[in-house]
């Protein structure tokens, strides 16, 4: 009787175990990001953070539509076997006016141009109009060969909409006058320039940038002497923002080389030139930001003024870090070491910047002071919505962002969680200097994520503005920043002088009047000892 | 003449750069428990450079707080620098003894310590701007310290200065060739005790199983 009790019970409890075995996974299986978000505290270490930004949505050809392109009913069809997938396409870029996207489908050899919610509104095989290069005999389109860049700009003098496109295995870039969402004229061609300063063989152009002037910038395959800029009317002027050579062991070693080698060596040797930038993005106010895909220090990231000057020059003592900023970029899931690669940057609206990595699909957000938001996006093989397997250009209009992957084919959506939502809040006012209006949503940042370093420099500044110099000195404590914690201590010290200026004057005195009177009580004993030495011989 | 108390014949050393270590090895004077307490006050500066400096002046990574490696950077250093001073001596026909040499050695350092506590004092009150001060003081230390070692090392060995200078910087390789022989010797041990550990354990199953 006592057995079979005994059974029974161990059976029920087996069974409420398997039942709240069951309960628990149900309640583990909850979405989250394929990535492990994180920031970097002022030593440069990693700290765990929550995620600022989460996937939306994706969008393949099927979801953009572009099954339109080959539905002879549509205003779109092209022909009954036009490719309804993206190839390995190169470039997205958002006209901010209109809010549309346009991606250079570069294994497709056409232009898409997708509406605000990345649905098809036109497609572009080629331009009409007066050229030679690559006319189809057929239909007269001058057509497009592996176009790997875009760029969208409407005239400040006409207002007319221009696209701009980076044709290539064609080697040029074409400016053609967007007449209709099929058909795009020809206004301007910008071949290879025939200047003597132009020494490469090739033109193949792969990034545009249109500054309101309607200079054209073009990045150019193989050509490290800066983007190669072409005015208005076509004609080359000039290489525009070069980088400068990185200063590692080997290029000194060879420097050091060349001195003492004879003629015939130094023609054998390789030459020590800069890496040419991999892409590049113009903000409202004209700037060109680019981004360098072999380079991890000298000139990864800059920020050039018209004359062509970095201005964020790190050998001139400023402190921009962009990427991943350790020296052990390992990626703890899998154990590999990599070599940061940035492929992408883009300003957005918002004036945030976004930068892609591409080696790690991670994208870093920055504010406009450089300060450093958030990272997500990861990379992997497996088909996971945020990772990517070949992640070759981001967009961002407001706080979304958008990545466009070569080899998934397919556009990944980011949106801002309720903490980006915080975060962007708080930059925004923080930028501005709006530091005692920033400081309560400091604090709802911090609630959320305690390591999160800028948050407390935030609270220390507004601390600061308030007159609260201790307060602040303990935030900036907790930040490590230094510099602010300098600032805040003079106040402080200034403050405690003011304040016990005559209980520390009193103090000086008497210390004063008490050293003095030591002094004369032990020069008295000097004396008297003396004597007795001398009475003792 | 110079009839001084122990502390009296540091002072004197201390002031007199030229003539001190001469009087001190003259007179026999010179307490190796003084100069204990002076390799132990170093050890103590060290510390307080990390910990106590001002946070605006403070470059120590302050995450992780380690005290064995201050512990090497004082006393270890200190007295590897003293044997390997002691080994070139036999050498260079030095006529110091390793007791003499110990106490020269850190009679030189207090400059350096004195120096250190005077910063990290002052670098509680100053702003950046103000910095300068702080730096002059740790580098006038550090400054005197030297010259007091190269009179110390002097006088100990009865050297010329060239001998001097090239008896110190054979020191330096000698404290890195010490240093390399004790590593390579715990590296050994340690093998000796896994290799011994992993018999032990091998023994153990064998038993049990």
């Amino acid at each position: 009787m006592s057995r079979m009790k005994k059974s029974l019970r161990r059976l029920l409890t087996l069974t409420m175990a398997a039942f709240s075995a069951m309960t628990m996974m149900t309640f583990q299986a909850f979405a989250d990001e394929p990535y492990h978000t994180y920031n970097y505290d002022a030593w440069g270490d990693t700290v765990p953070s929550q995620s600022a930004y989460r996937v939306k949505e994706t969008f393949s050809g099927k979801e953009i539509g572009l099954a339109k392109l080959s539905d002879s009913s549509d205003p779109l069809y092209v022909s009954d076997n036009a490719s309804d997938i993206l190839s390995n396409s190169k470039d997205l870029f958002l006209d901010d006016e209109r809010k549309e996207f346009w991606i250079a489908d570069t294994g497709n050899h056409r232009i898409l141009r997708l509406d605000e919610n990345l649905q098809i509104i036109g497609r572009y095989y080629g331009v009409t109009g007066d050229t030679k290069i690559a006319v189809d005999k057929d239909t007269g389109l001058s057509k497009f060969n592996t176009p790997q860049g875009v760029y969208v700009h409407t005239s400040s003098i006409t207002g007319d909409l221009y696209a701009y496109i980076a044709d290539a295995e064609n080697q040029r870039v074409v400016k053609a006058k967007v007449k209709s969402p099929t058909e795009l004229e020809l206004v301007q061609e910008y071949v290879k320039p025939k200047s003597a300063l132009y020494e490469s063989k090739t033109f193949k152009p792969s990034k545009i940038v249109v500054d309101n002037a309607e200079n054209v910038y073009a990045v150019v395959k193989s050509v490290n002497t800066g983007s190669v800029q072409f005015s208005k009317d076509g004609s080359f002027t000039g290489f525009y923002g070069a980088n400068r050579v990185e200063a590692t062991a080997a290029v000194i070693a060879q420097k050091l080389w060349r001195k003492i080698a004879s003629n015939e060596q130094i023609e054998g040797m390789t030459r020590n030139v800069p890496s040419e930038y991999a892409n590049f993005d113009i903000d409202n106010d004209g700037f060109i930001y680019t981004v360098t895909e072999t380079s991890t220090n000298t000139d990864a990231v800059k920020k050039l003024n018209p004359a062509g000057y970095n201005i964020w020059d790190n050998d001139v003592g400023n402190e921009y870090k962009f990427g991943d900023v350790t020296n052990d970029n390992q990626n703890l899931q899998s154990n590999i070491w990599f070599k940061p690669k940035l492929t992408d940057i883009v300003v957005s609206n918002n004036r945030n910047i976004n930068v892609l990595d591409y080696t790690t699909g991670r994208i870093f957000q920055y504010d406009k002071l450089c300060n450093l938001i958030c990272i997500f996006g990861n990379k992997n093989t497996a088909n996971q919505k945020g990772s990517f397997v070949a992640p070759n250009a981001v967009e961002s209009f407001d706080n979304n962002v958008y990545v466009l992957d070569g080899s998934k084919n397919d556009i990944t959506v980011f949106t801002e969680t309720t903490f980006g939502q915080i975060l962007h809040h708080a930059y925004e006012l923080y930028d501005e200097g709006k530091y005692a209006e920033s400081e309560k949503v400091w604090r709802e940042v911090i609630n959320r994520d305690g390591g999160y370093t800028t948050a407390y420099v935030g609270l220390g500044k507004a601390a600061l503005n308030h007159n609260q110099y201790k307060k602040a000195l303990k935030y900036f404590k907790i930040a490590y920043d230094q510099d602010d914690y300098d600032k805040a201590f003079e106040y402080a010290r200034e403050d405690f002088l003011r304040e016990n200026f005559t209980l520390l004057i009193c103090i000086t005195i008497g210390v004063i009047v008490l050293l003095v009177v030591i002094v004369k009580l032990v020069k008295k004993k000097l004396k008297a000892k003396p004597k007795k030495a001398k009475e003792g011989k | 003449m110079y009839e001084f108390t122990t502390t009296g014949w540091l002072k004197h050393v201390i002031f007199h750069p030229v003539e001190g270590f001469e009087d001190l090895r003259w007179k026999k004077q010179g307490s190796i428990k003084v100069s204990m307490i002076i390799v132990f006050a170093l050890f103590i500066a060290m510390v307080a450079q990390r910990r106590l400096m001002g946070f605006q002046f403070n470059m120590s990574y302050d995450k992780i707080f380690n005290v064995i490696p201050i512990i090497v950077q004082s006393v270890v250093y200190f007295f590897t620098w003293v044997i390997g001073n002691w080994a070139i001596c036999t050498l260079f026909n030095g006529e110091g003894t390793l007791k003499n040499i110990c106490i020269y050695s850190a009679y030189a350092l207090v400059p350096y310590i004195v120096c250190t506590f005077i910063a990290v004092f002052f670098s509680n009150f100053l702003v950046q701007e103000e910095g300068i001060w702080v730096y002059f003081i740790q580098y006038v230390g550090l400054g005197w310290s030297i010259i007091l070692m190269i009179q110390a090392m002097r006088a100990v060995h009865q050297y010329t200065f060239g001998k001097t200078l090239l008896s110190m910087v054979m020191t330096v390789v000698a404290m890195l060739i010490i240093l390399f022989l004790a590593i390579l010797l715990l590296s050994l041990f340690q093998q000796v005790y896994v290799f011994v550990y992993s018999v032990y354990t091998e023994v153990v199953y064998r038993i049990r199983g």
